[in-house]
């Protein structure tokens, strides 16, 4: 198994689209932070709250991490190279297995990079404003680690879509619609519903208090739930169907 | 004999059509197998079958005497290539050998042996998306070889090699199966694996139309010769001396058949009766290839 996880790190590595994703997250950070560090006016950053959404920056990283997930799965059939990885690895359940423990921690990777520049060029404008800072040390660490926490299991669940679309453009458009669309349509229209949706139990996790959110907790527990849901989806098809 | 492959009555069945019908066959440790039959046969879904990629309908498959899929690492026992074309094109070869690798537990060291072995060593650290046709067949054969497999398992590798690339391919695969090694190829073309393969399987629509030694195939071929003489009569007479039976076909010609056009040419010198025209007719061995698969779909 730990030579599968190996293998799927390597196919991750190996071509310029993980790169590309970082690099397009990096970029959009870049964007945000210096936009609003920049722009919005220094009122807008008074109160714990207000600061932590303007630190909450892993619903960005975390739709690359899914994207790149997608792209593991999606790829290996768009170019047939998942023939060859079923050849040495018959066991399709430890084919899932290996490329969900990749995504995760590919996922993680992008989530230190993004909170890593998120926070440097963050705290950087704002004390340079002269904004004081008023997140406790509590606050601190549970954005960070609930942040990393979150970007990691995006990666896994775009795994999970990756093996029940297949299909690249497929897969890639239905995270983008489900994201950026559904979710948080969901949650404007019927909040007690929409706040099970993975981006807003990704928000309750890293400690947001917005109206109607989970408790970090359950958030936690509700994005986890999401990732072995469609991980088991996603085995579930991956076995049955034949390799085209 | 060891029994490599145990096909029994493999069946699959795509919706209402039967792609693959009750196939069984054997291959012994030791020999290269042809297996053809015009396109859209079944051969493709039957090598899915036999590796696993897909479900029989009915019947089993067995691989060492198990089910490829229950086989404990079968990459480091059965190489397979089905498509020439299982690359992701920004990956260089040599990674992509190395992310397969791994996953049997193959050392690095053993990757860049078979990148030299198949050629491609310059080219390795290349995105794939850079190597001619060729190039590919050969990185599929190498991911293929990466176990030192004792079964190798290629579908229709000569499609789009140049003749070089076709010899290349033969004195290869001749080397490979000297020992006690065990190879399955697949073609629609006889032609290009006839000097390849020391058996045949030939399916037509899903079914098994032969299953024979090459040599009993080729006995087959050119099976009747047309010598045209001055002498028919004295022709006949002499040949029937060597048991052969001659028919008249009009203008002073005879077709005979069951010997080869040499056999008629020297039985004729000796019996010092003049040859006018010496033709061997019919069957080549292509002919027969579509003679076989034609009558599988009447």
């Amino acid at each position: 198994m730990i030579r599968q996880v190996k293998a799927e790190l390597l196919k991750v590595r190996s071509t310029r689209t993980t790169i590309g994703l970082l690099l397009g997250m990096i970029a959009l950070i870049l964007l945000f932070t210096l936009l609003t560090g920049l722009l919005a006016t220094a009122s807008s950053f008074a109160g714990a709250e207000n600061q932590r959404q303007f630190f909450s920056l892993s619903d960005l990283a975390g739709v690359f991490s899914a994207l790149a997930g997608v792209m593991l799965v999606a790829s290996e059939y768009r170019y047939g190279t998942m023939r060859p990885t079923i050849l040495f690895t018959p066991h399709r359940s430890q084919v899932l297995a290996a490329k969900t423990a990749a995504g995760a921690l590919a996922g993680f990777a992008f989530g230190v990079v993004g909170a890593a520049i998120g926070w440097a060029l963050g705290y950087t404008i704002l004390t340079g404003r002269g904004i004081t800072i008023v997140l406790s040390s509590g606050d601190i660490s549970q954005l960070v680690l609930g942040g990393l926490a979150s970007v990691a299991l995006w990666g896994a669940i775009g795994i999970g879509l990756g093996a029940v679309i297949r299909n690249q453009v497929g897969g890639v458009i239905t995270l983008l619609a489900w994201g950026f669309v559904v979710n948080p349509l969901l949650f404007g229209l019927l909040p007690s519903v929409g706040r099970f949706m993975p981006s807003y139990a990704g928000d309750a996790l890293v400690g947001l208090t917005t109206n109607h959110l989970l408790s970090p907790t359950v958030g936690g527990i509700v994005l986890v739930g999401w990732t072995a849901l469609l991980a088991a989806a996603g085995l579930a098809l991956t076995a049955k169907r034949d390799v085209g | 004999m060891t029994r490599v492959v145990v096909a029994d009555s493999l069946t699959k069945r795509f919706g209402s059509v039967l792609a693959v019908d009750g196939l069984s066959f054997v291959l012994e440790a030791g020999t290269i197998t042809g297996f053809l039959g015009p396109n859209g046969a079944g051969k493709t879904t039957t090598l899915r079958m036999l590796l696993g990629l897909a479900a029989p309908t009915s019947g089993t498959a067995l691989l060492f005497d198990r089910p490829y899929a229950e086989l404990e690492d079968p990459a480091l026992r059965i190489g397979a290539v089905l498509e020439a074309t299982d690359f992701h094109p920004g990956r260089t070869g040599r990674d992509h050998l190395r992310m397969l690798g791994q996953a049997a537990g193959v050392p690095d060291s053993r990757v860049d042996e078979v990148l030299r072995l198949v050629e491609l060593a310059d080219a390795g650290r290349r995105r794939v998306k850079g190597y001619s046709l060729g190039m590919r067949q050969r990185l599929g054969l190498a991911a293929a070889l990466l176990g030192e497999p004792d079964l190798l398992v290629l579908d229709e590798p000569a499609n789009g090699l140049d003749p070089e690339g076709v010899r290349w391919l033969r004195d290869f695969l001749r080397a490979f199966a000297s020992g006690d090694r065990t190879v399955l190829i697949s073609s629609h073309v006889l032609a290009e694996v006839a000097q390849t393969v020391d058996q045949v399987l030939i399916i037509s629509r899903g079914r098994l139309v032969v299953e024979s030694s090459l040599e009993d195939l080729t006995s087959r071929v050119g099976g009747a010769v047309r010598v045209r003489s001055a002498q028919p009569e004295r022709l006949v007479a002499a040949l029937a001396h060597e048991e052969l039976k001659a028919i008249a076909s009009g203008d002073q010609a005879l077709v005979v058949h069951g010997a080869s056009s040499e056999r008629v040419g020297e039985i004729a010198f000796a019996a010092g009766i003049p040859v006018h025209e010496l033709v061997t007719e019919g069957s080549s061995l292509e002919e027969i290839f579509l003679e076989l698969t034609a009558e599988g779909e009447s």
